[in-house]
C-alpha cells in the first residue's frame, strides 16, 4: 500500500485530483462531494467559514482521515486508503493549524526529524556513528542548515521549541515540512495569530518555496489580503459543500462566496 | 576560567555534533573517565580507600554503575520513546536468567527434535541473554501500538507480576536447585577470572561505558528523533513518514537489551548468587524513580538518578551518625521513602526533565554568566 510514485508530473499539470470526495463523522458530514484538483507547481488556496471543512479536506489528503466516498488521483494515480506515513513516504508535508512540533526537541532536531525518510542507514550504523553514519549525519545537517539560513532561525536553532513564541514555533514547523522536500505542502492557517510584520515574512517564505523550489502548496488562510496576493487559484468550501472554484479575482466576486462570509442564511 | 563557548568556534558539523561541543563539558567528560579507569584502580592498588575497605566499591560504585545501565535502559523507552514501563524488573530478570541458562547449557526436548546448546562462555551469554530479553520487549510493546500512557503502564505492570511467577514456578529455569535460589558460575572472560571486586568494578565499567556511548549515538540521530517525535506528537510524527511500529518496538527492544544487560551484570557481577526477589516489582519503581529523578530523555541523567537513589540512604544513614544523632534502621528506611517521593513530587511539578535538565539550566546561566542576557 505504498503511495503510488507514478511517472513525474510537470509543471502546470494535475499533481492531485479530488472527485466527489465526502467525509462525515457520525452524523456530522464534514465534507460533501467535493471536487477539484491541484496543479503542479500552484499555489491553492482553500478558504471558507470556520467549520467549513478545510482542515478536514488537508486530513484527506494527507492519509490521516479516509473518506466514506470519492476518488483521490494523486500523481496520476487513483490512491488506495492509506496511512499518513505512506502519503509522507509520496512526497506530501504539512503544518497545522495549532502548531504540532515536537515540544521537548531543539528547533534543529523539529527540522532534522523532517529528515527521517531520507536518512538510510540502519540502527547498527547510527549506533556507532562512524564512517558512512556520520557523513550521512553531516549531509543532512547541511540541507537542514540552509533550510534555517532560508527562514532566518539561526538565533533559535538550540533552543526547545516549547520556549519559542509562537510565530517562531510557526516558522520551525514549516521548516520541518521543508525538510521533507515534498512535492505538496499543506499548509493550514500558517499565518493565524500572527502581526502583520510576521505574515509579511511567512508569505514571502512561502512565496519563495514556491518560486525556487517549485514545490505546489496548497494553502488554507483566512486573510482575504493574503490569499489575493499569493494564491494562483482558490477554492471555498461553505459546509461541506465547495461553493466557488477560480482565481482570486473571479472568487472574491462570486455572490455566493459573499454570501457565505457575511453569514447571509442558506 | 570561564565556561565559554565563546571563541571555540566550529569549523564543521561534525564538530558541532560531538557529544560534548564545549570544550568545559569535554574535559569534564575526560576528567571523569580518567577518575573512573585509572584513579578507582589506584585507590584500590594502594588500599587507600576512604571510609576504609571496599566498601565503597562493592556497596556503592558496582550497584551504581550497574543501575545506571538499568535507567539507561529504561530512558530509551520511557524518556526518549515516551512509553511508560514498569517491567524493568522483569526484563533485567529475563536477561539475568537467559544468561544462566546459557551459561549452564540449554536442553529442550521437544517431539519432534531436541534443541540443545552446550554452555557457552558468560560474554555470548551475556549477549544471547539480552537479546532474549529484547525479544519479549518487543512481544510486550506490541500493545504499545494501540494503548498508551497509563493502559500501557498496566501492561507492563502484567510483564513483571508474569515473569516474576515464571522464574519462581518454572524450575527449569533455576536448573532444579531446591531453594529457588541460583548461583552465577565463574566470571571467565578470554581466559581471564574475574573475582576480586576491583576487577568486578572494572567490568561492570566497561560494559557501561560501551552502552552508554552506544546509547548516546543513537538517541542523538535519526532513530532517537523518532523516539522523540514519536514521544512528543505521534499523530506529527507518523505524519512525517515516521512509523509508529518501527519507532516504539526498536525502542522496546533496545531498551530491554540494555536491561537485559544489566539484570544479567547485577546477578552475575554484583549479587553473584541471586533469587527472583531480586527483580521483582521494588527494582522496576526504583529504576523508574531513578529516570524520573535523574532526567527523562537524557543520558548523563540515567547516572545522576541512580548516583542519587543509591547515594540518598547511605547519607541518610551516616549523616546523622556523624551528627552523633543516632538514627535506627528503620527510620532511615522511612526517611529514604519521604525523601524520594517529596523530591519526586517536587520535581514532577518545578521540573519534569530531572537532574540533568536542571544541570544544563544552570550551565546555561553559567555561560551568560554575570550578564543576565
Ligand atoms: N475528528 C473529528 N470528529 C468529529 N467531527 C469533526 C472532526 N474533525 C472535524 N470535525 C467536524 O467537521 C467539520 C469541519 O471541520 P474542519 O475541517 O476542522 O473545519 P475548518 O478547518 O474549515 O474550520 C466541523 O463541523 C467539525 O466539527
Ligand atoms: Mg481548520
Amino acid at each position: 500500500m505504498r503511495a503510488p510514485d507514478g511517472p513525474p508530473v510537470t509543471a502546470g499539470d494535475v499533481l492531485l485530483s479530488i472527485d466527489n470526495v465526502s467525509l462525515s463523522f457520525g452524523g456530522v458530514k464534514a465534507v460533501s462531494g467535493v471536487s477539484f484538483d491541484i496543479r503542479k507547481g500552484e499555489i491553492r488556496a482553500i478558504i471558507g467559514p470556520n467549520g467549513a471543512g478545510k482542515t478536514s479536506m488537508l486530513n484527506i489528503i494527507n492519509g490521516f482521515y479516509h473518506p466514506q466516498e470519492g476518488v483521490i488521483t494523486y500523481k496520476g494515480e487513483a490512491r488506495a486508503k492509506m496511512r499518513p506515513h505512506d502519503a509522507a513516504d509520496g512526497g506530501i508535508a504539512r503544518t497545522f493549524q495549532n502548531v504540532a512540533l515536537f515540544r521537548g526537541m531543539t528547533a534543529l532536531d523539529n527540522i532534522m526529524a523532517g529528515r527521517t525518510l531520507k536518512m538510510r542507514r540502519n540502527m547498527f550504523w547510527q549506533m556507532l556513528r562512524v564512517g558512512p553514519a556520520l557523513a550521512e549525519e553531516v549531509e543532512h545537517r547541511h540541507r537542514v542548515e540552509e533550510i534555517i539560513d532560508f527562514l532566518k532561525i539561526q538565533e533559535i536553532r538550540r533552543t526547545p521549541v516549547s520556549r519559542l513564541p509562537y510565530g517562531l514555533q510557526k516558522r520551525v514547523e514549516l521548516g520541518r515540512a521543508l525538510a521533507m522536500e515534498p512535492e505538496l505542502l499543506l499548509l493550514d492557517e500558517p499565518m493565524a495569530g500572527m502581526n502583520i510584520e510576521e505574515k509579511e515574512d511567512m508569505s514571502r517564505f512561502i512565496l519563495d518555496v514556491n518560486d525556487h523550489y517549485g514545490t505546489t502548496i496548497a494553502l488554507i488562510e483566512h486573510d482575504m489580503g493574503v490569499v489575493m496576493d499569493l494564491s494562483d487559484r482558490v477554492v471555498v468550501l461553505d459546509h461541506g459543500i465547495k461553493i466557488a472554484d477560480g482565481t482570486p479575482n473571479e472568487v472574491k466576486s462570486n455572490q455566493a462566496v459573499i454570501d457565505a462570509y457575511l453569514g447571509v442564511a442558506h | 576560567m570561564f565556561y565559554r563557548e565563546t571563541g571555540q568556534f566550529k569549523s564543521s558539523y561534525a564538530a558541532d555534533m560531538a557529544i560534548f561541543p564545549i570544550r568545559q563539558d569535554r574535559i569534564a567528560l575526560w576528567v571523569v573517565l580518567a577518575a573512573a579507569f585509572v584513579a578507582v584502580p589506584l585507590l584500590d592498588f594502594f588500599q587507600v580507600w576512604p571510609f576504609g575497605g571496599e566498601y565503597i566499591l562493592r556497596a556503592i560504585l558496582i550497584p551504581f554503575l550497574i543501575l545506571s545501565l538499568a535507567a539507561i535502559g529504561l530512558n530509551i523507552l520511557t524518556g526518549y520513546c515516551g512509553q511508560l514501563s514498569l517491567g524493568s524488573g522483569a526484563f533485567m530478570a529475563i536477561g539475568a536468567y537467559s544468561t544462566y541458562k546459557f551459561c549452564t547449557g540449554v536442553h529442550i526436548p521437544l517431539e519432534l527434535f531436541t534443541i540443545s546448546i552446550p554452555p557457552l562462555p558468560v560474554l555470548p551469554s551475556i549477549l544471547l541473554g539480552a537479546l532474549m530479553s529484547a525479544f519479549v520487549g518487543i512481544l510486550f510493546g506490541i500493545p504499545s501500538l494501540r494503548i498508551k500512557g497509563l493502559y500501557l503502564a498496566v501492561a507492563t505492570l502484567a510483564a513483571q507480576f508474569f515473569f516474576d511467577w515464571v522464574f519462581i514456578r518454572v524450575k527449569w529455569f533455576t536448573n532444579y536447585t531446591s531453594s529457588g535460589s541460583v548461583a552465577a558460575p565463574d566470571l571467565v572472560f578470554f581466559g581471564f577470572t574475574v573475582t576480586t571486586p576491583i576487577h568486578r568494578y572494572l567490568l561492570c565499567l566497561v560494559f557501561v561505558s560501551i552502552f552508554a556511548l552506544l546509547a548516546k549515538n543513537l538517541v542523538r540521530g535519526n532513530i532517537g528523533r523518532q523516539w522523540m517525535a514519536t514521544r512528543d506528537m505521534d499523530i506529527a510524527a507518523e505524519l512525517m513518514g515516521i512509523r509508529p511500529l518501527y519507532a516504539k518496538l526498536s525502542a522496546f527492544a533496545l531498551s530491554s537489551f540494555v536491561m537485559g544487560v544489566a539484570g544479567a551484570l547485577w546477578a552475575f557481577v554484583y549479587l553473584g548468587a541471586w533469587e527472583p526477589l531480586a527483580f521483582n516489582i521494588d527494582r522496576s519503581f526504583q529504576i523508574l524513580f531513578m529516570v524520573i529523578i535523574g532526567g527523562l530523555g537524557s543520558i548523563l541523567g540515567s547516572f545522576l538518578g541512580a548516583a542519587f537513589i543509591l547515594v540518598l540512604p547511605i547519607l541518610l544513614d551516616q549523616v546523622p551518625h556523624a551528627l552523633g544523632v543516632p538514627v535506627s534502621v528503620e527510620t532511615v528506611s522511612l526517611l529514604v521513602f519521604v525523601v524520594t517521593g517529596a523530591l519526586i513530587c517536587w520535581l514532577l511539578i518545578v521540573e519534569p526533565r530531572g537532574f540533568a535538565r536542571l544541570w544544563s539550566t544552570g550551565k546555561e546561566k553559567l555561560r551568560l554568566w554575570p550578564y543576565p542576557y
